[in-house]
């Protein structure tokens, strides 16, 4: 052994980890073969609707007046960008989205907080608290048309009664506030849900440096908890706004978009321009328009968040 | 700085049989170095978290100085806390993590800032400020958990198992560098650990204890010397101290063909609990070896060489009470017997331990 060792060469050529072997053409194929009918059907069904989107786009295309159909440039997006009716529901979903994510993530929040501590019976209050997420958007937006937003049976004016106050016909008076209420319901428990994950992976000697470091509650939780759950909330805000700005069903049954504008938002809007004005290509220009608004803006929403928060790791 | 003393300190864990800490008493004295020892689960950590507030008091009082903090919230008793993980608050830089505690007790800015750099002077983290802790090394984050404790210049410095996240270098120097800096700093200090060897180098006491119960309570010698029970006898002390248990008859214990005699004192205490047995203990460094007409023929079944020592595993001959695990000797390294070899070993008079069979307890 030490001899061997002795009668090694002082300056060895320094050791590489061999090539990988290259593959064929036949072999590389043989490996992403199996692969290819579902990357084919995930084509089909998200980019090919897209491509006929654009298309669509560019075309004068009514199904009321075929004789007008014809190539019309960018013409659509001039026409769409240029209606008031369009500036109106851009305004309405930012509203829309905007409110309802900040008030069902305040609310998540301190659900979870709460879904955190250890009391009686905690495991039934965590699957109530999630049901409004499972009952499907239809069936929630029909419960809360009527049984809760009836101007004469409801029970938010059963229980406003109560305390004096007098009948409120809801969607008449308050119609955004009302699908804002209905939808911050129906999201709060995702938010909970996401800020819960977030809370269990605290360390608890963290939590115990910091009380035995004498900070109280509060203190605890915005320096060491808030930042902790930073990345968390960024996610649920993220993945909350993409889908409340797709909201469609609670419009759909109860506003109507109405009263007048009120509350019609981007996927009303061009719902009711493709089968009620059946204008195909001014539809496909302003789902053009959503798609592009949606990811500049999800992108920008997600460096303000960031820069709000101290950067955690 | 202050005494720190627990009194009747008992534990119950819901739905536990047994208390995790039971009637626990120990007077830490002002400035003391005091290390809980003993091994998982037997209540050292649990102690340790009921001096922070962390673990509530059923029974007994927990004072700090003069103060009675047995209800008291963690934050207001005025000590400082070093965990086995750290601890520390990720987001958080270098200075805002030894900062925070004065920053929750509202401490003015500059006055915040000169402590901390004077802490990190101290733990020689000064470069390393404005860094997270991610980009640490564990050692530095280690001095980081220290430094948090520092600024604070708390009544005590509670310490639970602060070195066993550290390779086995860094830990050794880093054992002596927090001894040393408790030392100059002068603040009473309670120490957990499960490692013996640090519970000797740093404790200006150790404490042992088994299943919640304190077994004793005194210096590392003592300890050392006049081990309370069996099982501090057998916990302290590395390899550990050979214990078997014997037949006494005639004022002896039979040990193969020999006869050992037992002192006056431990006959009288065998007596007294009407037994004719008795446990006998040695450590391994009380072991000389001699000539082939003395002592007890050992049969040698391993040799460990270690450089400085040499370790002997054996069985000795003719002794059927000894069968079970080998006996373990030092000897000298320049006579370091081979495998299969037979050599003869003695105790060194006066250097043996007798307990009882029944209790354990520890007979003079």
């Amino acid at each position: 052994m030490s001899t061997s060792l002795a009668a090694a060469p002082a300056a060895t050529s320094r050791r590489r980890a061999p090539e990988p072997p290259k593959r064929t053409a036949a072999e590389r194929w043989k490996r992403r073969g199996p692969l290819l009918p579902a990357l084919l059907i995930t084509i089909l069904l998200t980019q090919l609707p897209l491509l006929g989107t654009l298309y669509y786009s560019l075309r004068s295309q009514n199904l009321l007046r075929p004789e007008t159909n014809g190539f019309a440039g960018l013409s659509n997006y001039a026409t769409v960008l240029g209606d008031e009716y369009f500036r109106a529901a851009v305004v309405n979903t930012l509203v829309l989205t905007a409110s309802t994510v900040v008030l069902s993530m305040a609310l998540g929040i301190a659900f979870a907080v709460l879904l955190d501590k250890k009391f009686l019976g905690r495991g039934v209050v965590r699957t109530l608290l999630i049901t409004p997420f499972l009952v499907m958007p239809a069936a929630a937006a029909l419960l809360w048309k009527h049984a809760m937003f009836n101007p004469l049976f409801g029970m938010l004016n059963w229980l406003l009664s109560v305390f004096g106050v007098d009948k409120i016909d809801w969607v008449s008076q308050f119609p955004m506030p009302s699908i804002v209420l209905m939808l911050t319901w129906q999201w709060t428990p995702f938010m909970m849900l996401i800020v819960l994950a977030g809370l269990q992976s605290q360390s608890t000697e963290i939590l115990e440096a910091a009380r035995v470091d004498g900070a109280g509650a509060w203190a605890t939780f915005r320096r060491i908890t808030l930042p902790h759950l930073r990345r968390f909330i960024e996610l649920a805000i993220l993945l909350g706004s993409i889908f409340v700005v797709q909201t469609f069903d609670p419009i759909f049954l109860i506003t109507q978009g109405g009263p007048g504008q009120a509350t019609t938002n981007l996927p009303f809007l061009i719902y009711q321009t493709t089968f009620r004005a059946f204008e195909v290509g001014e539809a496909a220009a302003a789902g053009v328009i959503v798609v592009v608004g949606t990811i500049v803006i999800a992108t920008f929403a997600l460096r303000v968040i960031s820069s709000l928060f101290q950067e955690e790791t | 700085m202050a005494t720190v003393s627990y009194q009747q300190a008992t534990r119950f864990y819901p739905g536990a049989d047994a208390p995790a800490v039971d009637g626990l008493d120990i007077d830490i004295a002002d400035g003391e170095f005091l290390v809980l020892v003993g091994p998982s689960g037997c209540g050292k950590s649990t102690s340790l978290r009921m001096l922070a507030g962390l673990e509530d008091v059923d029974e007994g009082t927990i004072r700090i100085g003069d103060r009675d903090v047995t209800g008291l919230a963690p934050g207001k008793r005025d000590v400082a806390m070093v965990f086995q993980s750290y601890a520390l608050y990720p987001h958080m830089s270098v200075a805002e993590n030894m900062g925070f505690a004065l920053e929750m007790a509202k401490v003015p800015k500059d006055e915040r800032i000169r402590r901390v750099r004077e802490a990190a002077r101290i733990l020689d983290l000064e470069s390393y400020l404005d860094r997270k802790p991610k980009a640490l090394s564990g050692g530095q984050r280690q001095r980081v958990a220290m430094g948090r404790a520092i600024v604070r210049e708390p009544q005590a410095f509670l310490m639970d198992e602060p070195l066993s996240n550290l390779d086995a270098k860094l830990r050794v120097s880093t054992r002596s560098q927090i001894a040393e800096l408790q030392r100059r700093l002068g603040v009473t200090t309670v120490y957990v650990t499960h490692d013996q060897v640090e519970a000797m180098t740093m404790g200006d006491r150790v404490a042992v204890l088994k299943d919640g119960v304190l077994q004793q309570c005194d210096t590392p010698l003592g300890l050392y010397r006049r081990p309370a029970n069996a099982f501090v006898a057998g916990f302290i002390g590395s390899p550990a101290m050979n214990i078997r248990e014997f037949t006494v008859t005639d004022g002896h214990a039979r040990i193969g063909e020999l006869d050992v005699p037992l002192s006056r004192a431990t006959h009288t205490q065998l007596a007294r609990e009407d037994s004719d047995r008795v446990l006998l203990g040695f450590r391994p460094e009380s072991v000389e070896l001699v000539g082939p007409t003395e002592g007890y023929p050992v049969a040698v079944r391993l040799v460990e060489e270690l450089g400085a020592d040499t370790y002997l595993y054996g069985s000795v001959i003719g002794a059927a009470e000894l069968n079970g695990p080998d006996i373990v000797a030092r000897i000298a390294v320049d006579h370091t017997p081979s495998i299969g070899d037979t050599v003869h070993l003695r105790v060194r008079p006066g250097q043996e331990h007798a307990f009882s069979p029944v209790t354990g307890v520890r007979l003079e």
